[in-house]
């Protein structure tokens, strides 16, 4: 069997301790949460890992409530929580439902929301065994120095492949972090960089607490299509959230509206559709955006099926997705 | 509770009661569970996962290994109720926690209606994926046993066995023996 | 002595059967169900190593150098092994041994073992490996027959025809003459693409070679057999010091049916530590170990006249064999041998040539060889059907081998149920009133098959039984079953089992099996090519006779009357003419070893040698004594803008002769029509892109030829229980008479017909023709393109026109 390297694992109980933690232990230190994606990633040595410093005995991280006008999830709430909460599915529905398209029964059971913010970007060269990785030489994001998703390249593509980042981007949510400085809060897409080896905006020493998703008003519909060869288990190979808001009183008006799409480089695209205020949401503005979305996406050869496949597909699920919401 | 168990070993002397354990001198930490209603406390190397712990520290080989890494649910056990891989679970994780595998579903003269439905709808075939597919069932009735459901679908069930893969029987007769067991016990 | 061979027809068999075609427990199911069976990584022994294989990280290289003395000199390692301690080439097939246990001379695949090491645990040992020193030449990888065939460069220096591993080519009747005569020829170009097994348990082998000079191997192995005669001719010894045992098996279909690396490599570092040595693979290596479905490249061309009947098939095939020989000379044949029933063709001529390629090897996978050839067939018949405005049931009723009959190449096909097959489904589906009339995007396809009960041709010649069974009656009432062949999961234990206990009256539960323990039982071949519920149901069948009649003959001496009036059932030996009289079987049994002494004895089987096949060469290749019959009817739904396809319902119906354990037969028919959905639509044992893009765009970078793409459970999708169809399997008997009680296979037959069937079904949806596998929405969504940009110029055209 795939044996895991040697490593320390420290569970401290508050994050207090894990910040601690985290400052005092230098390279190679990595933050385990439901281990998931991180675990199959040690195995194969993609990543590494020395000390391992685990969130699941933080309680403070694993509260679910709602504050006001928002849902405020902590990092530790298990991704089973999340899609089978009845409050989540009476305030967010679209949340509740991304997140129940996770891969499997078991994944959602032992993953955390934290650590679905901040999986590691997926690429065909890279979730590979050492030994695979071995034989092509690597790639930018381990053991070697080319990419072969773009010859020539320097920055890494791997995806970005969560199923509930694209959703959270378009609820317009926010994460708190907290590091030896203290807390702040940013919008989730802020979390994302370009570079596919270090595609999280934070430094070692620094956690995500929870994300803060604002329930969505009446006049917001949110919806999210994912496509993967199996309807189980998989990745996303095609992943899009798709938010129209209406003109109050309105409905079939844009007041505003966003597509936050994944499973392209290592950052959710987003395209504002502020440009189409004012327009009837119907069976045209599907097209219109479909073909926006098109235009502007350009899926890469770092995950399976072709870079045209995708994009097409992209835009019929981006058009389905505006049908579901106004029809 | 950690420890630093050093052991001499001659080249030619591997002593082993069980395979792969406590042959190099690493870091051991003892973990206090509960296995299948147990009380359990096992030395583990802290960079085993929970399969390894069963398989090699305890020799509960009813929890099957077959894709290494979280892709395929031969290894789901239960954690607290819940059915996760052992196999990406770290064994230290289990520490305080209930941990319900295949030999504790049913034994001997009282099986589990699970198990009776399984050979009674000639659910297992190689039988490699089974204990990990029973276990996402038992998980799934428990919890909706608990949740005062009185109905189960075919797509219910199709879906918390999402994550078990099944390459001998193409999965009807699975779903046929969860049915059956759902009945029984309900 | 002359050997008495039986050669069973069996006789007619009354149709009460008191245990068989009941449904019974699996046997063994119920340790399998608490986890108390042991699988051979369940096994471990004291002071056990752990054995890891170096494998080579280039597709094409020659070995030059290995240097070894780092490893050997790590903390904890006991032992390191390299190809020239085991130069003997072999290879299942005995004409084509052109393996090593580790790569001596040459690397032929990404993933060709070169080197292994014994440690004291997994970890140690794959520390060690990274310590060893291999010097390569790296040599042009030839990653496709084309370049493989063009390339003066050979994988196989001592091969004779450069890169061609085999080559047949067979002609029944004048076929160009047909062809000229018919009045439609449908031509078509079809790929089928590599598939793996993907069985849930990976490979383990577990070795000892204890003090007394005997090598044990635990191995899950689905032919103990053939892996303890080549586990001999390699480790240079006898076979009389070596016992191979296949503890229960996770799966196997094909993938376990030769010896692998690791089983050589557990036993060679056994014998040279002194130690039990474990080989357990990761999910990786069985991808790399793969002897999965080989890609064929087919072309075919067949003439039909007005009528539909089929007057010639012309089938040019070119197979992807991969690195090594495996079954593929058997492959190679099966290609075009297995396809002539059960339709009747007038001519017949097939040219297959199996090409070896720096790919991990090709071998048998579930329809060993002819999965791929009725692909292309059933999809010309379906488009001869409406090219011709016939029914595409009706055209396959017309063409109808027959039953007691002989195919084109020579086959005697006996019992034939496959005219039923197609009446269920074609009800079961509702058929006649859905065909042709659906919805667009919804359709329906039929497609059959036939499969073989096991195979005339045995691996290697000889005048020996090929199936041999012993069975032993204990005075507390039960029955011991010795029987050399493999349950796989298929559940043949349970079939001999219900052999025995109803010649017997017992129940199921009464009989012990052991099976697979080349000490302890008979040679049987092992688990391939469908044979085991023939050959070894016969040896089986013979030897509970036997035993029956002694029986029986004990309780009429102690009855005084004929044994004729005595008979077994329902644990009682009883009075055929007066109910009321009876005694326990097991006062039956302790008269009967009063009388006889212990009670055993043996049976076995061999396939008929005349007037079975052909007299040509390669005649007995694909001869089997039984033929199986399937016919399937799919319907599916497809959204022709994103390309998806879901299978809705698959009904298949499946002549097994007689079904023995009728549960273990949906089992095998809902397992074979899963797979085979799975191969149609996502499954792709495929090499990572290399060279131009599939875009045609832009390079990929250096280094990736031969590298394998898809070698996790994740990155290769076998469906989950959301992605299986609803399956509807149909039992049909049309009892055979060369099979035990009628029995034939069950399998493999029901793989073949889905994915003609599924093809078919999405031109009956859709309208477009995909023949290269697998059908992916890409495939798809670019066909319907195609069609529209066509009609697109036909309106453009008619538009003209009218102009």
């Amino acid at each position: 069997m795939l044996r895991l390297q040697p490593f320390e694992l420290v569970q401290p109980e508050s994050i207090g301790e894990v910040l601690q933690l985290l400052s005092t232990h230098a390279e190679h230190v990595r933050i385990i949460s439901g281990g998931t994606d991180l675990v199959p990633n040690l195995k194969l040595g993609s990543i590494k890992g020395d000390v391992l410093v685990s969130l699941q005995r933080v309680d403070e991280l694993k509260n679910l409530k709602e504050a006001d006008t928002q849902l405020v999830i902590g990092a530790g709430v298990s991704l089973h929580t999340i899609a089978t909460s009845k409050l989540v599915q009476g305030t967010v529905p679209v949340l509740a439902d991304a997140v129940g398209k996770i891969a499997s029964p078991q994944i959602r059971n032992m993953g955390t929301l934290g650590g679905n913010l901040c999986l590691d970007t997926r690429c065909r060269y890279i979730n590979q065994s050492e030994f695979i990785r071995s034989s092509f030489g690597g790639c930018l994001k381990s053991d070697g120095d080319r990419c072969h998703v773009v010859p020539g390249g320097s920055l890494c593509v791997a995806a970005l492949s969560s199923d509930s980042v694209p959703v959270l981007i378009a609820l317009g949510a926010d994460v708190d972090i907290i590091g030896p400085e203290g807390e702040r809060t940013i919008p989730v897409e802020e979390l994302y960089t370009k570079d596919g080896v270090a595609h999280i905006a934070l430094s070692s020493d620094e956690v995500v607490v929870r994300a803060r998703v604002p329930i969505p008003a009446a006049q917001t519909r949110i919806t999210y299509r994912k496509w993967a060869v199996r309807k189980s288990i998989d990745f996303p190979l095609v992943s899009v959230a798709v938010r129209i808001d209406h003109i109050k009183g309105s409905p079939d008006i844009l007041e505003d509206g966003r597509v936050v799409v994944g499973v392209l480089g290592p950052q959710p695209k987003i395209l504002r559709l502020s440009s189409l205020q004012g327009q009837p949401i119907n069976e045209e503005m599907a097209h219109k955006v479909a073909g926006i979305v098109s235009r502007r996406c350009t899926p890469l050869a770092n995950v399976p099926y072709s870079e045209d496949y995708r994009k097409l597909r992209l835009a019929v699920e981006v058009k389905r997705a505006i049908r579901s919401l106004f029809i | 509770m950690k420890q630093n168990i050093h052991i001499e070993q001659k080249r030619d002397n591997p002593s082993s009661t069980s395979p792969d354990f406590c042959h190099r001198a690493r870091q051991v930490e003892i973990v206090s569970f509960v296995l299948n209603s147990e009380p359990c406390q096992v030395a583990v190397p802290s960079h085993w996962t929970l399969l390894e712990l069963l398989r090699y520290a305890i020799g509960l080989t009813g929890s099957k290994q077959g894709c290494d890494k979280g892709d395929c649910g031969a290894c789901t056990v239960r954690l607290n109720g819940q059915p996760v891989l052992s196999c990406i679970t770290l064994a230290l994780d289990a520490t305080e926690q209930h941990i319900d595998t295949v030999e504790g579903l049913g034994m001997g003269g009282t099986p589990h209606p699970l198990q009776n439905a399984f050979e009674e709808c000639g659910a297992t075939q190689c039988g490699f994926c089974t204990p990990g597919m029973m276990m996402s069932a038992a998980a799934l009735i428990e919890n909706k046993q608990k949740a005062e459901q009185t109905n189960i679908s075919r797509l219910e069930i199709a879906t918390a066995l999402g994550g078990n893969l099944c390459r001998c029987t193409g999965y009807r007769k699975i779903l046929d023996a969860v049915e059956r067991a759902w009945a029984e016990m309900s | 002595m002359v050997k008495k061979k039986q050669n069973r027809e069996s006789e007619p068999v009354a149709e009460d059967f008191r245990v068989i075609g009941k449904n019974h427990g699996k046997v063994g199911a119920m340790d399998r169900l608490t986890g108390v069976a042991k699988y051979t990584d369940d096994l471990s022994l004291p002071r056990m190593l752990h054995a890891k294989i170096l494998r080579s990280p280039h597709a094409h290289a020659r070995i030059l150098n290995i240097d070894t003395s780092a490893a050997e000199a790590l903390d904890g390692v006991f032992g390191v092994v390299v190809g020239s301690e085991m130069p003997t080439r072999y290879g299942v097939i005995p004409w084509t041994p052109d393996e090593q246990a580790l790569a001596a001379d040459k690397a032929r695949y990404v993933g060709d073992a070169v080197a292994a090491v014994a440690a004291r645990d997994e970890e140690t040992a794959n520390a060690a490996l990274k310590l060893i020193d291999v010097e390569y030449e790296v040599l042009e990888p030839l990653c496709s027959p084309q370049a493989a065939l063009a390339s003066p460069l050979k994988i196989h220096e001592n091969n004779k025809k450069g890169n061609i591993s085999k080559h047949v080519k067979l002609e029944f009747g004048e076929v160009d003459n047909n062809l000229k005569k018919a009045d439609l020829i449908i031509e078509g170009h079809y790929e089928f693409h590599g598939t793996n097994h993907a069985a849930i348990e990976p490979h383990c082998a577990l070795a000892y070679y204890d003090n007394k000079d005997l090598l044990t191997i635990w191995s899950s192995t689905q032919v103990p057999h053939y892996l303890h005669r080549e586990l001999a001719k390699v480790l240079v010894l006898e076979t009389r010091q070596i016992r191979v045992i296949q503890p229960p098996l996770g799966g196997a279909f094909g993938a376990k049916s030769e010896p692998f690396d690791l089983e050589f490599v557990a036993a060679k570092l056994s014998m040279k530590t002194g130690l039990p040595v474990k080989c357990l693979y990761t999910r990786e290596e069985v991808f790399f170990a793969h002897r999965g479905r080989h890609p064929f490249s087919m072309d075919y061309r067949m003439g039909f006249d007005q009528n539909g009947h089929i007057l010639a098939v012309d089938a040019q095939t070119i197979l992807d064999g991969g690195a090594y020989s495996s079954f593929g000379l058997v492959t190679t044949y099966y290609s075009g041998q297995l396809l002539c029933s059960p339709y009747t063709f007038d001519t017949f001529r097939f040219e297959s040539t199996r090409v070896y390629t720096n790919k991990p090897t090709c071998g048998p996978k579930r329809g060993h060889g002819s999965v791929q050839p009725r692909f292309a067939i059933e999809v010309q018949l379906d488009k001869a059907a409406h090219a011709l405005g016939l029914d595409p049931i009706e055209l396959r009723r017309r063409n109808f081998l027959g039953e007691n009959t002989r195919t084109v190449n020579g086959f005697v096909v006996g019992s034939n149920g496959f005219p039923e097959c197609l009446d269920k489904i074609e009800e079961a589906s509702r058929w006649r009133e859905r065909y042709d009339k659906l919805p667009y995007g919804r359709g329906l396809g039929v497609a059959g098959s036939t499969y073989i009960s096991g195979t005339n041709y045995c691996v290697y010649p000889s005048d020996l039984p090929q199936a041999g069974v012993q069975i032993c009656l204990d005075r507390s009432g039960r029955a011991r079953i010795f029987a050399g062949c493999s349950d796989i999961g298929q559940g043949s234990d349970t079939v001999l089992a219900v052999i025995a206990a109803e010649n017997l009256g017992l129940e199921v539960n009464d009989i012990r099996v052991v099976s697979a323990d080349t000490d302890l039982t008979p040679v049987d071949l092992g688990a391939y090519s469908s044979r085991i519920t023939l050959m070894m149901g016969h040896a089986c069948l013979m030897a509970a006779e036997n035993l029956g009649k002694k029986v029986r003959e004990a309780v009429a001496q102690h009855w005084e009357c004929s044994a004729k009036q005595v008979i077994l059932a329902g644990r009682r030996a009883q009075r055929l003419d007066d109910p009321e009289m009876f005694i326990p079987i097991q006062e039956a049994f302790v008269l009967a070893e009063a009388i006889y002494g212990t009670l055993g004895t043996v049976g076995y089987y061999d396939t008929p040698k005349e007037g079975v096949h052909g007299e040509y060469r390669g005649a007995p290749i694909g001869a089997s004594p039984a033929y199986s019959f399937t016919a399937h009817v799919v319907e599916v739904d497809v959204d022709a803008e994103t390309g998806d396809v879901e299978v809705i319902q698959i009904w298949a119906a499946h002549d097994c002769g007689r079904a023995l354990a009728p549960i273990l037969v949906e089992g095998q028919i809902e397992g074979s029509v899963y797979m085979g959905a799975a191969e149609a639509l996502m499954e792709n044992h495929e090499l990572m892109p290399s060279g131009l893009n599939p875009g045609g765009r832009r390079k990929h970078g250096p280094g990736l030829e031969g590298v394998l793409a898809h070698t996790s459970l994740l990155d290769y999708p076998i469906p989950t229980t959301l992605d299986t169809p609803d399956i509807a399997s149909i039992i049909v008997e049309k009892p055979d008479p060369r099979g035990p009680y009628g029995a034939k296979e069950a399998g493999e037959g029901p793989l073949h017909p889905v994915i003609p069937a599924i093809a078919n079904a999405i031109y009956d949806a859709i309208g477009v023709r995909i023949d290269e596998l697998p059908i992916t929405p890409e495939k798809i969504v670019a066909a319907v393109q195609a069609r529209e940009e066509e009609n697109m110029k036909g309106v453009r055209h008619a538009s003209a026109s009218a102009l």
